[in-house]
């Protein structure tokens, strides 16, 4: 099973529609709202997104340590060969 | 160009280089700002959420809003970061020592 | 403030700004309802009315550029996705916002080269 983590926002009406995606292909994440998270997380989330090399838009979605940012319904599907 | 949209707005003296004055002339909010010798004016509503410019900073012709840090060119009224939108600029002249703006000219 | 008229305020300020640079509102009338509604609400928290879309770094210099509408200061890769990151404008000849994807700026630029 691939390791996915989705970085959001809580207004973020495309991070919505990412962890919809996830749900209904079944395929478990560990999601955080970035704008929610305390400030020892955002500091590790905006790490995380820098690594990339990567801004922090949002949703910020990493497949096993594939960075996929912005909802990308094909792009998921390729990394979790579904 | 009418005579008469000239309206007075200060004099020369009373303005130092590098100066904003925020003004209200016939109505409108503007902010007369002087450089060297030369005297601009531009409306002192920010066109991104109509923001005092006048309490914003001057540096050269760039003028910055306080709330957002959007920054505009005095001379052409521009937007730097496109210069599509524009604040609304009036154009000034100086006769007898004193700073007359055109309230028609705006644009 | 009452969030609706706050929320009808905000479109009436942007509108004119996104027309003049190419662009309006997008034709999906739920998202854009949504988008502003959460503008307000993170006007009502931090002062302005910051993209619901993007991350503050709490550095003023990156954060007043995600001041909606970014538009201006993204403009090369807004104008090659056809839309703002959020989807809230998009350009004036899209009619079917659905088709647009979202690309990251990493990829923008890789794309460039
Ligand atoms: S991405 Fe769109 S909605 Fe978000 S701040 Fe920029 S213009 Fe506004
Ligand atoms: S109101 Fe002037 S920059 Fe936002």
């Amino acid at each position: 099973m691939k390791k996915v983590v989705i970085y959001a926002l809580s207004t973020c009406p495309w991070c919505m529609k990412a962890k919809k995606y996830f749900r209904e292909h079944d395929v478990p994440f560990e999601a955080t709202d970035y704008d929610k998270a305390d400030e020892a997380t955002q500091q590790a989330i905006k790490a995380d997104c820098k690594k990339h090399g990567e801004e922090m838009s949002f949703p910020f979605v990493i497949i096993d340590d594939n960075a996929v940012v912005g909802y990308a319904p094909e792009k998921y599907a390729r990394l979790l060969k579904l | 160009m009418q005579e008469d949209s000239w309206v007075f707005a200060i004099d020369v003296d009373d303005m130092v280089d590098g100066q904003m004055k925020p003004i209200s002339l016939d109505g409108q909010k503007i902010v007369l700002i002087r450089l060297e010798d030369e005297f601009y004016s531009i409306s002192n509503k920010c066109p991104h959420m109509g923001c005092p410019l006048s309490k914003g900073t001057l540096k050269n012709d760039v003028i910055k809003c306080p709330c957002h840090d959007w920054q505009f060119n005095i001379k052409t009224g521009q937007f730097i970061a496109a210069k599509e939108i524009t604040v609304t600029k009036y154009s000034t002249k100086v006769s007898d020592n004193k700073v007359f703006v055109n309230l028609e000219g705006g644009n | 403030m009452d969030p609706e008229v706050r929320k009808e305020q905000l479109k009436e300020m942007f509108l004119p700004l996104v027309d003049s640079l190419g662009y309006k509102l997008s034709p999906d009338s739920e998202i854009v309802d949504f988008l502003f509604e959460q503008e307000v609400q993170i006007e009502k928290e931090k002062g302005s009315p910051f993209c619901p879309c993007q991350g503050l770094s709490g550095e003023r210099e990156h954060d007043m550029k995600l001041v909606c509408p970014c538009i201006p200061f993204h403009r090369e890769h807004y104008d090659a996705m056809k839309r703002c990151w959020c989807g809230l404008y998009v350009h004036k000849d899209v009619e079917d916002p659905d088709l647009l994807p979202q690309i990251s700026l990493k990829e923008f630029k890789m794309s460039k080269k």
